[in-house]
This record gives structure tokens, C-alpha cells and sequence, in this order.
């Protein structure tokens, strides 16, 4: 299990909802999608990278074979993926705080949602409906989403840097203060975070591996479809 | 209007049904598909870091779909709860129902560049290029997966696995992820640069900053760079 990469969290949740509930939430979400002005609290919410919504109703579940039984059920599902910074806590809470109505506007017609204000039965409710990811990939595991953000401020900075060989360098001086104080927001270094994966005992083996200890220390072994991993000797 | 799309960003979702069936051992193909992602996490990197564009993707089992079955404080379950009059048949039809589901799901979502044509299936082509036989290790125990043997199967099939977005949000960017990692990398190097080079004299900060342009190759997108799910600096 690894809901975490990096600095990104990975979070899914299913919910049911009614299949006629399910149209008007649907509305909803075009009405969002076609007027980005609806979700200005959304874009307050920096820490995300990205997330979307997906309602399947409850006759739309893939079939793909005829030997796969077709699916039977009551209600539609909504499902939510999102990627973000920080501790669970931060992002459910976050969410509470800034965008209470735009949050209840979503889930409001899935069944048994309690509303986003008080805490914790929206906590509750999360926790019960998540499920856990097995293997999640980020590209950027040491950035956040706003070094990501951030950092094409400096790429598109320094791109329109130039430096006339026929200018004084006083000038030359003038104008690269003027880079870097108009980057202030935008730098920082990026370090690992305390948790690259869920898994202390992955961290620490990736860590000898890096060392060169790990051949020493684990000797040849084979997963079970003998695909070599760089851990392996063998 | 595609949904799955925001500015040159695309998120695909797709849920794989996984075949009812065991391994030899006993195992589950569900239980076998959620052991083979496990073992994902144990390599160096994922294998996803091969795939080009990839901004960020997971997988998981969905085993069943969940029930509500907590009641609500509402006026009529009060009441309910207080007549003496309402069977027991009564209020656990009040109550949501439980739903199954007949077949367990791989769900694969992934969000990554896919330019302004929206090229959900050069991204596609890409992966099974680049990890066709990672794809078929975990995949295999899908449903219809067996009709999947070249980069064009294995496209048609993951769409006929794929559901709409309701809707997308993009808090990131939706440059391309060389580009993304590029700057990533300026942004590291230049906070550095600032930092190191206070107090030069005029003559000596003009050519350190040459000489740091030249390393760093700004407009280099093959050059100097982080790579793909760089974890350490």
C-alpha cells in the first residue's frame, strides 16, 4: 500500500448515490466545468496537484467480456481522485474551512453524506469511504504542487534573460537583481520529505541500495515472476 | 467538450474488471494483481517513470463498492426510532441497501500531458512500448485482456475500460513534463546561485552567471534536468 509519493498524497473515494441524484450532481459538475469562475475556491486550495470526479451509473460498469457477469445494482457511485500535498488531516481540513458550501455542493445528493461542517463526521465519513492505493507514481516526488508552479516562473525567467556582451555591467548587475527580486516567491530548495513511501522499510532499503550495501546485506532473490528489480544480485 | 481535459492535461480512468478466478495456489487473480502492484513499490522506481508524459498515476483493487449503513438524525428516522409502531422490516428498509459488486476492479488512473489534441492514445502507445511486458504481468487477469497482444489491442482495450471524467481540475500546470522537470531543476539551481553568489563584484557575478547559464542550458530540454520520478537530489 502506498498512498503516498514523495510529497504527493493520493486519495480515492467511492460513494454511493442515486441514480436520479446522479443526473443533477452530473449538471452540476458540467455547470463547473464550463464556468471556472464556480470553482475559484478550488484554485485557492494550492496544496493540489490535481483532481477529478467520475460518477459511473449503476449500469455503467465496464463489460468487456461475455464471460464477466454484468453488475446489479441500486445505485450509481462517485468517485474521487485527488493528488495533493500534505497530511490527510491538512487536505480534508482544508477543505472544511475554505470551501464548505462548494464542497457540499458535490457530495451533497450521495447517500448519507453529513455535510462538511462539523469535522468530524465529514471525517468520518471520508475515512469510511476511502480506499487505499496500491502503487502511486509521481514524476516530481521532491516538488510540491506549487514548486512545480513556481518553477516556470523560473524556467520562462531565465529563458528571457539575456545578456548583451556590449552592455555595462553595472547594467548587467541592474537587471539580474531585478531577475532575482522578481523571483522571490518563487525559489527555495527541494529536499526529500521526512516520507518518500508509506513503507520506513522500503525507504531504508532503497537507502542501501543507493549506498551500495544492499547486494552485501540481501544476496540474490527473485520476485515472483523473477523480474530482475535493482535491489536484485542475482 | 471532453471532460477528461484541462488545457493540455488529460486524466484517463479506467476500471479493469478482474477475471472471478484462482492461481493454482489458491490466490485470488485480484489478490495476485494487488501482490504483483505491491511488489511495484519495491523496486528502485516505478515503472511508470518509464512512461512518457506521466504526471502522476496509481492502481488499485476495488474489491465492492461500499454501503452506508449508519442511519441519519433526520426528523423521520426520529420518529421511527420512537414509534413503537414501525417494525423492525420497516426501518431497515429505510436504511440504504447494500450493493455488490459481481467482479473485483482494477482501477488505473493517470494524468499526464496530452497536448492540445487531447492524444490519449499516443500516450497509451507510449506505455505499452515502453512497459508492454509490465502491463501484461498485471493485466493478464483481466477480463477480455486476453485479446490484448499489440500497442493497438491494448488502446482499445483500456478505452472500452474507460469512464468519463464529471469533472477535472488541473492545480498543477499543464506544460509538458520535460519542460516541467526542467524547471524544476532551474528553480533548485538558481535559488543556490542567488544564494552563493551574493556580494560578487559586478565583473566576477556577470561571469559567474554566464558560466551558470552555460551549465544549466535554460532552453535545453534534453539537457540538464531531473529526471522522471527523481527521489533524491
Amino acid at each position: 500500500m502506498s498512498n503516498i509519493a514523495g510529497k504527493a498524497y493520493s486519495m480515492n473515494v467511492v460513494t454511493p448515490i442515486r441514480w436520479y441524484t446522479a443526473f443533477v450532481n452530473k449538471l452540476f459538475f458540467r455547470i463547473a466545468a464550463k464556468r471556472p469562475a464556480t470553482i475559484r475556491g478550488l484554485i485557492t486550495l494550492s496544496l493540489i496537484h490535481y483532481a477529478h470526479w467520475v460518477i459511473i451509473g449503476k449500469n455503467q460498469f465496464p463489460h468487456v467480456d461475455p464471460a464477466q457477469p454484468r453488475e446489479d445494482l441500486r445505485y450509481s457511485y462517485m468517485l474521487f481522485f485527488s493528488n495533493f500535498n500534505g497530511s490527510w488531516d491538512q487536505y480534508v481540513d482544508s477543505f472544511t474551512f475554505s470551501i464548505p458550501d462548494g464542497l457540499d455542493l458535490f457530495w451533497k445528493w450521495n447517500v448519507r453524506y453529513p455535510k462538511s461542517v462539523p469535522l468530524t463526521p465529514f471525517h468520518d465519513y471520508i475515512r469510511y469511504n476511502q480506499l487505499e492505493t496500491i502503487h502511486y507514481y509521481s514524476a516530481y516526488p521532491l516538488a510540491a504542487s506549487n514548486d512545480i508552479k513556481s518553477a516556470q516562473a523560473v524556467r520562462k525567467a531565465l529563458l528571457a534573460f539575456r545578456d548583451d556582451p556590449a552592455e555595462p555591467d553595472e547594467e548587467f548587475v541592474r537587471r539580474y537583481r531585478a531577475l532575482i527580486r522578481g523571483l522571490q516567491h518563487d525559489f527555495g530548495d527541494m529536499y526529500p520529505a521526512p516520507i518518500i513511501s508509506m513503507s520506513a522499510y522500503q525507504v531504508e532499503r532503497r537507502q542501501r541500495w543507493h549506498d551500495g550495501r544492499l547486494p552485501q546485506e540481501s544476496g540474490p532473490e527473485k520476485n515472483s515472476n523473477n523480474v530482475k528489480t535493482p535491489f536484485q544480485t542475482g | 467538450m471532453n471532460t477528461n481535459v484541462s488545457g493540455n492535461a488529460y486524466v484517463l480512468t479506467a476500471l479493469c474488471p478482474v477475471r472471478n478466478d484462482c492461481t493454482e495456489d489458491g490466490v485470488a487473480y485480484a489478490n495476485k494483481v494487488r501482490d504483483l502492484l505491491q511488489e511495484w513499490n519495491f523496486e528502485q522506481n516505478s515503472p511508470m517513470a518509464k512512461v512518457p508524459g506521466t504526471y502522476l498515476c496509481r492502481f488499485f483493487v476495488l474489491d465492492d463498492v461500499l454501503t452506508e449503513s449508519l442511519p441519519t438524525g433526520s426528523a423521520l428516522d426520529v420518529v421511527r426510532d420512537l414509534s413503537p409502531y414501525v417494525t423492525n422490516a420497516m426501518r431497515q428498509h429505510a436504511m440504504p441497501r447494500n450493493d455488490r459488486l459481481k467482479s473485483r476492479y482494477l482501477v488505473f488512473t493517470a494524468t499526464f500531458h496530452g497536448g492540445p489534441a487531447a492524444d490519449l492514445d499516443g500516450y497509451l502507445r507510449g506505455m505499452w512500448q515502453v512497459i508492454g511486458d509490465r502491463i501484461r504481468e498485471v493485466w493478464c487477469y483481466c477480463y477480455g485482456f486476453n485479446q490484448v497482444n499489440d500497442a493497438d489491442t491494448f488502446i482499445r482495450y483500456i478505452k472500452s475500460c474507460q469512464l468519463s471524467a464529471a469533472l477535472f481540475f488541473n492545480g498543477s500546470n499543464d506544460e509538458t513534463l520535460e519542460a516541467q522537470l526542467k524547471g524544476l531543476y532551474l528553480k533548485q539551481e538558481l535559488s543556490r546561485f542567488a544564494g552563493e553568489n551574493q556580494g560578487l563584484s559586478p565583473v566576477e557575478l556577470r561571469k559567474n552567471f554566464a558560466a551558470f547559464l552555460e551549465r544549466v542550458a535554460p532552453a535545453d530540454l534534453s539537457g540538464p534536468m531531473w529526471t522522471p520520478g527523481q527521489y533524491r537530489l
